[in-house]
């Protein structure tokens, strides 16, 4: 049995967030990474088929930054080690790493699903 | 205490929200930056934020490059700065420090921790807004003092003094407006002697004689 995508305090936390009377923040910031993400991953993928490695650290960076708001851990993980190779410059290790971003990020999305309705 | 206006700069999303949430939770009115030069433009404004929270990797302008500026403006109240940053090794800390931040919280932001960080940011700036309201008046004070100092004017007859507007003005009405001071009029024993008692004399010589001639 896998370990949940999104770590439930980060996301109490978020639903905490909302003041009396104003739009739910948990909700919005989970549309707005759905929104969001997709295509970051999107330019990560190019820029790795490319062999750009300065995007590919752009890219997984902001992803990480992402990931950690939502208590994505796993996801932060993968990011976090993009974020590492393409600040080395080395992409040859990303070859598992960007489909392992990919099945993740569909995990991650799923529950998010769930948790928005 | 007012509400102080926090800017969020970040170019990715979902942290500016979740940050800007934690913020407006904590009481602090938000603005927000997608990117460094949307952060400056804000902070260049005339009434820029009291408090920033910069991203340190940011399209355009960078965290660090963005404090640069403001330091190099030099203002009395200067904006105080917070880099958000995920890089947490300490170079890159001191780097940030260097440049000019007053401050780092690393990503993704722990929320009592923002806060408590924000909130130091707030009394900073708080006693720097006082600070630099008293030295302005203190320096309108001095330049008063300044214009005491200088050669006055005075009408050696009546004592008048000849103000700035060449208007012949009473030496109380010079002080008072130049210094605060004000004067209470008296007299001195050399003039009570001189002026005065010649004066009550007069007048109780005046009293008796009106006295005698009633009683004739």
């Amino acid at each position: 049995m896998m370990a949940p995508a999104l770590d439930t305090a980060v996301i109490e936390s978020l639903r905490q967030l909302t003041p009396p009377g104003e739009p739910d923040v948990l909700k919005e910031v989970l549309q707005l990474f759905l929104d969001d993400v997709p295509g970051r991953i999107e330019r990560l993928r190019t820029a790795w088929q490319g062999g750009n490695a300065v995007e590919v650290q752009r890219a997984a960076h902001s992803l990480k930054g992402s990931a950690g708001n939502i208590g994505a851990h796993a996801l932060h993980a993968i990011c976090h080690q993009l974020d590492e190779l393409g600040r080395s410059g080395d992409l040859a290790e990303a070859e598992d790493l960007v489909p392992a971003l990919a099945a993740e990020y569909a995990r991650v999305e799923a529950e998010i699903l769930l948790l928005i309705g | 205490m007012a509400i102080l206006r926090v800017l969020v700069a970040d170019d990715e999303p979902v942290s500016r929200t979740v940050v800007g949430a934690m913020l407006k939770k904590a009481g602090y009115e938000i603005s927000f930056a997608s990117d460094g030069q949307q952060a400056w433009q804000q902070l260049a404004a005339p009434q820029p934020p009291a408090i920033a929270l910069l991203d340190w990797e940011m399209p355009g302008l960078a965290g660090p490059e963005v404090v640069e500026r403001i330091r190099a403006r030099g203002e009395q109240a200067p904006t105080y700065v917070i880099l958000l940053t995920s890089r947490d090794s300490s170079a890159d800390i001191v780097a940030g420090l260097k440049a000019g931040a007053n401050d780092y919280v690393t990503k993704p932001a722990n929320e009592d921790e923002l806060i408590a960080r924000v909130n130091v940011g707030a009394r900073v700036v708080e006693l720097q807004t006082a600070l630099a309201e008293r030295v302005r008046s203190l320096e309108e004070a001095l330049a008063n003092v300044k214009a005491l100092q200088t050669l006055l004017p005075m009408c050696a007859y009546c004592k008048s003094i000849r103000n700035d507007q060449n208007y012949w003005e009473k030496v109380e009405t010079y002080f008072h407006d130049h210094s605060g001071v004000s004067f209470s009029h008296s007299y001195c024993p050399t003039c009570y002697e001189r002026f005065v008692k010649p004066q009550l004399d007069a007048l109780e010589e005046i009293t008796e004689a009106q006295r005698r001639q009633k009683g004739r």
